[in-house]
């Protein structure tokens, strides 16, 4: 399967992509709320069934995963892109010595499935229950057969389907049924990063480099300045000495991760990620480039080629516009959407 | 287009940008009573979700914002949702709205 072709099901219907490098770990006992209130950056939202979009960071500052804490009662599962399930243990363990919590590494045990696209709702509801269209962004819920927990990095509808592996064949099995109807195609991770950077989501796998903080990733969002949590002091320092700042790169020429960006003759900047965008048809990347000049609009050079930069995402999310209350897959073909690429 | 003039147009287009962004985190704050200081609000953050964390009534606010501070009157839902999503997507719509003088 072609990632062109993956990536238009996950642009236009619906693609199930296998979560083998999201790691899941358990939080058990009346201290995990406390636990994750030390080591998160932003406030934890304490209420079961919603889930927190957060990092965790070392010492200096650097992201080293890209998380979602999801209080159920008491616990909390643990879902997390950059570090492994054991990883994330051993670096939350030393804040655990004084509180009632044990950790639960759900890796042998159990599967993420992920899910997307414009119609994943639709599917999912077929999976499960039509409820599901009222499940929030940010929300979850225990079905029969897996936890279902809403995010999504690419910009449409996603659900991580959490799976015990005795009943992961039952379930892939019964996706592939009712998907048949929706389009459904498995999809590689190296899709789903494509689609991450047409997004302009940032990448916890491919884009924390040494030397990079929140702030020059544009990830404030999930920082609350005045909490404590490791990073925060050298957090504070940066927040007066950063010059660079992430920048949506798109190229008719290929971007290549480490090449430099020039503004005129000034080196401004290099290019940090980058991948070919089948639904643009051109090259997409993040750049980190002097403050001075990370803005969108501009063009900017990379050794010949032009690179224009852009306001993120890089393309129309069709799910922007995909409302469960007014369409369904099997009109999509006479409901009028923007085109996925901006003219 | 030589290299001089390239750098005066991206740097004119730097200062207009620079200026809207501060006029619009200006706006989150004061309008919106968004609880951040100026240099947390990154321009391609999500404005609603789990970025600051805006809702529908902030959403009519922005829009009312919108035609009181740039005379910009937006009735159509598919460029609002699509403007909407970051401070960025919002200063490139009001570079692309300009208001005769």
């Amino acid at each position: 399967m072609s990632v062109e072709r993956e990536l238009h099901a996950l642009r236009t219907a619906t693609c199930v992509t296998p979560g083998d490098h999201v790691a899941c770990v358990k939080l058990v006992g009346a201290g995990a709320a406390d636990l994750l209130e030390r080591v998160s950056p932003r406030a934890l939202f304490v209420r079961t069934g919603k889930m927190s979009h957060t990092l965790f960071l070392d010492e200096a500052a650097r992201p080293l995963a890209d998380v979602y804490l999801c209080c159920d009662e008491d616990d909390f599962f643990l879902l997390a892109e950059g570090m492994t399930a054991a990883e994330i243990i051993t670096y939350l363990r030393p804040h655990a010595a004084d509180l009632d919590v044990t950790f639960d590494d759900l890796t042998e045990s159990h599967a993420v499935l992920s899910l997307g696209g414009p119609y994943a709702w639709e599917l999912l509801g077929e999976l499960t229950t039509p409820d599901v269209i009222g499940l929030p962004y940010l929300g979850f819920f225990h079905a029969e057969a897996f936890t279902c927990f809403r995010g999504g990095k690419t910009g449409e509808y996603g659900y991580d389907l959490l799976v015990e592996r005795t009943r992961l064949a039952a379930v892939r099995a019964q996706l592939a049924d009712i998907g048949a109807r929706f389009d459904l195609v498995e999809s590689t991770l190296a899709t789903q990063d494509v689609a991450q950077l047409e997004a302009f989501f940032w990448n916890a796998r491919r884009q924390s480099p040494v030397g990079l903080t929140p702030i020059e990733l544009q990830l404030q969002w999930r920082v609350n300045y005045g909490r404590a949590f490791p990073g925060a002091a050298a957090l504070a320092e940066r927040r007066t000495t950063a010059h660079q700042r992430a920048v949506l790169l798109a190229s008719a020429t290929t971007l290549e991760p480490g090449a430099t960006l020039r503004a005129g003759d000034r080196t401004i900047g290099t290019v940090l990620d980058a991948a070919f965008s089948p639904t643009r048809g051109d090259w997409v990347g993040m750049g980190m480039v002097d403050r001075a000049f990370a803005h969108s609009s501009l063009d900017l050079a990379s050794g010949a080629a032009v690179v224009h930069t852009l306001s993120a995402p890089s393309i129309n999310n069709r799910s922007l516009h995909v409302d469960p209350q007014r369409h369904c897959f099997a009109t999509r073909a006479t409901d009028v959407f923007p085109p996925l690429v901006r003219g | 287009m030589n290299e001089t003039t390239d750098l005066a147009e991206m740097t004119r287009r730097v200062a207009q940008r620079e200026e809207l962004l501060g006029r619009l985190r200006k706006i989150l704050i004061e309008h919106l009573q968004l609880r951040r200081e100026v240099d947390e609000l990154d321009p391609d953050a999500p404005l609603f979700g789990s970025g600051f964390g805006l809702d529908s009534l902030d959403a009519v606010e922005l829009v009312v914002c919108l035609e009181t501070e740039f005379g910009l009157r937006v009735n159509d839902p598919t460029v609002l949702r699509q403007s909407f999503r970051s401070l960025n997507t919002m200063i490139d719509l009001v570079i692309s709205h300009p208001v005769p003088a």
